[in-house]
């Protein structure tokens, strides 16, 4: 193994936990899909951890291995759109540092937050749905009207809350005659 | 170039054949046996004289040793004795299968108790005798391989059998993804392709996306209880009920003629699929209350076998379609499909997976050798530095930690790239607890009960506090081989510690150093050629 590449895997080790996926895969924060997977076939033949089977075992095959596992979590996060759109405000956020391994809700809390969505209880989720469906059809009163009976059924649930008050402000704004 | 002391061979131990392979020269070569054979049946025949036979010769013993002879290892491995297919495998297979220490399984010969990693060590024993033989000088370093969709237990388990044969085995390397490397290595080839894997006991098929110098797998699925011996056993229920309305004879009801049932079914799946219908004759199968000995006489049409079969045929695609989902793909995404294992040869699967790909199958792929030239390929490269392909492949199934009431959380989502590791905090769940235990499973049901469990963890060493103070962050590994790692550390002390994931009925240290010196004891017979 040639000496620049043990400097070079050596230093990635030391700073590893400081950096984001993007700098792990060494790519923009905009890169398009086809860019992140060209660039983590680039680090997959750099830090493969085969490439270094017949290395000893000791603290820079560790290392490698380390890195190599972290390349993996890095194009895992950012080959999904959906993970990666949430990893990128994470990053972007005033959290950085406590965000910089992206972590996936867990499955309770993505189905909590479903069900905050559309509602938690059948009668919520009835006068929600009717509710959408007036917004829809631009019926903006009736639209208010079911949003405030989803409500008295989960009176803390912030999705209703913001639809109701969106539906009251596009009532004040209607103009239209019939 | 390897050095000869270094030279790592490549095993494909499959379920009812294996295969081995090595690079000779350059090349990819199967290694034949002194007959000439280069796949050899994964039964082993303990005989009176205290020696082993393996390979073909031993296959006759089924029928004529039947006690001793013990076939179809790998559908038991790493499983549980409480396990459906244990239970299946004790109802017709004629060898003695028992429970041992913590719910594990056991096959008793004579008054010999062997582990099923110590029945595999067998067979991989005379696979790296096959390759001794014709090298003229020890070998020491193997790859196996296994079904893509076996569980940590399995992957165990086979390693352990790696190991009690005295090979260090350099990688337990996916099916599907060695007859992919066979198919592409060195042919410049930009692809997507996927691997319809149908061996004897299992089903595998996985998705890749090829390029230059990288063999990546994009996603893999499988069913662990679908393969050839299925296809087998409808023949043999057939065969079996035409008997019993004929002669009011249930030939099942015999372990005896249950087998020479089996075989000739066998072979009437081998012939039809060939010459497009099969006659199968089996003289003496049995006798009537009178003692008049009975012969089995019947004629098995292509089309009659085809629909005995259709349904496991579609289940393939089932798999296939998850598979597919997993990659976000569609059949029209893809540039090739190639076949693997001798059940593929059946022209129901050659035309259904035709139909369901929309494409023809690639040719001129040998379906009983080609992992075996993958697992050589890969052997090979792993002990060469400048080796320029690598191998990007993922775990099978979701990886989940029981958590109250019986169910669990994901850890790591099947068709992660491996290696990789995740971590997560817990916390002490009362005063003063001392210890902490995560159980560990495989599977993709949040219920435990649904999931397969690995084993169980436990932790200690870490402060000692009040209930929801000590921290302890706990983080799980899968490595190159697909294998589960766990280790606990306390966030504030930094103490840790670590183990790697025993199935609690795989075997210990001790148990491995036991098998392994007997291992190296037995005397591998050396049978006569098949005929």
């Amino acid at each position: 193994m040639d000496e620049a590449f043990e400097i070079e895997a050596q230093a990635l080790a030391q700073v590893l936990d400081e950096l984001d996926y993007f700098q792990v895969l060494k790519i923009g924060q905009n890169a398009s899909p086809p860019e992140i997977k060209s660039a983590y076939y680039r680090a997959s033949r750099a830090y493969h951890p085969d490439r270094f089977s017949t290395l000893p075992a000791g603290e820079l095959k560790d290392n490698i291995g380390r890195i190599y596992k972290r390349i993996n979590e890095a194009y895992v996060c950012l080959r999904d759109d959906t993970k990666r759109t949430k990893y990128l405000a994470d990053v972007l956020g005033p959290e950085r540092q406590k965000k910089l391994r992206f972590v996936e809700a867990s499955e309770q809390e993505l189905k909590k937050e479903k069900e905050q969505e559309v509602g938690a209880t059948p009668q919520g989720r009835k006068f929600y749905m009717a509710g959408l469906a007036d917004m829809a059809a631009q019926r903006f009163a009736a639209a208010e009207r079911n949003f405030k009976m989803a409500l008295t059924y989960e009176p803390n649930n912030p999705n209703f809350k913001a639809k109701r008050d969106e539906a009251g402000k596009l009532i004040k704004n209607d103009m239209s005659i019939r | 170039m390897a050095e000869p002391d270094d030279i790592a061979i490549g095993i494909d131990l499959g379920t009812s054949y294996s295969c081995v392979s090595i690079i000779e020269n350059g090349q990819t070569t199967v290694i034949p046996n002194e007959w000439g054979e280069r796949t050899h049946a994964s039964v082993v025949s303990f005989l009176e004289d205290g020696t082993v036979l393996v390979g073909n010769s031993a296959k006759r013993n089924i029928i004529t040793n039947a006690d001793n002879t013990v076939y179809s290892a790998k559908r038991l491995i790493g499983r549980f004795y409480f396990s459906d297919e244990v239970k299946k495998a004790q109802a017709v297979m004629p060898y003695k299968i028992i429970e041992g220490e913590n719910n594990s399984v056991r096959i008793q010969i004579r008054d010999n108790v062997y582990s099923l990693p110590e029945i595999s060590a067998l067979v991989l024993k005379e696979m790296k005798s096959i390759v001794e033989n014709y090298l003229g000088h020890e070998v020491k370093k193997a790859v196996v391989t296994v079904p893509a969709y076996f569980n940590d237990n399995q992957r165990q388990a086979t390693k352990d059998a790696g190991r009690i044969a005295g090979l260090d085995v350099l990688r337990i390397l996916n099916e599907p993804t060695a007859g992919a490397l066979a198919y592409g290595f060195g042919k410049d080839i930009t692809q997507k392709i996927a691997v319809y894997d149908l061996g004897g006991g299992t089903f595998d098929i996985s998705i890749l996306e090829i390029g230059k110098d990288v063999f990546e797998v994009l996603s893999t699925a499988g069913d662990t209880y679908l393969g050839g011996d299925d296809f087998d056993d409808r023949i043999m229920t057939w065969l079996a009920e035409g008997f019993l309305k004929q002669n009011g004879i249930d030939l099942r009801l015999n372990k005896y003629c249950l087998q020479m049932l089996k075989e000739a079914s066998e072979r009437a799946k081998i012939d039809v699929g060939r010459d497009g219908s099969a006659k199968i004759r089996v003289e003496g199968i049995c006798q009537d209350p009178s003692g008049k000995v009975m012969d089995l006489n019947a004629t098995l049409t292509e089309a009659e076998f085809n629909r005995m079969v259709m349904d496991l045929v579609q289940r393939t695609f089932k798999v296939c379609d998850e598979a597919l989902q997993s990659a976000k793909m569609t059949t029209q995404d893809l540039d090739a499909v190639i076949l693997v294992g001798g059940p593929t040869r059946l022209p129901i699967i050659r035309t259904s997976v035709k139909h369901y790909f929309g494409k023809d199958v690639m040719a001129g792929i040998d379906p009983d050798e080609v992992v075996a030239m993958g697992a050589a390929i890969q052997a090979n490269s792993l002990q060469d530095a400048k080796s320029n392909h690598y191998l990007l492949d993922v775990t099978p199934l979701t990886l989940r930690v029981g958590t109250v009431g019986g169910y669990t959380d994901k850890i790591i989502d099947k068709n992660t790239p491996i290696p990789i590791e995740r971590s997560k905090s817990y916390t002490t769940n009362r005063d003063g607890q001392e210890k902490v235990k995560i159980r560990v499973y495989q599977g993709e049901s949040s219920k435990a009960a649904e999931c397969e469990m690995l084993g169980e963890f436990e932790f200690s060493g870490f402060r000692i506090g009040y209930r929801g103070e000590v921290r302890i962050e706990v983080t799980f590994e899968i490595d190159t081989n697909g294998i589960v790692n766990v280790t606990a550390a306390d966030v504030e002390t930094g103490q840790k510690t670590s183990c790697t994931i025993r199935l609690s009925s795989g075997l210990t240290e001790d148990m491995i150093k036991v098998a392994k010196e007997k291992n190296a004891r037995a005397t591998l017979a050396r049978g006569e050629a098949a005929a």
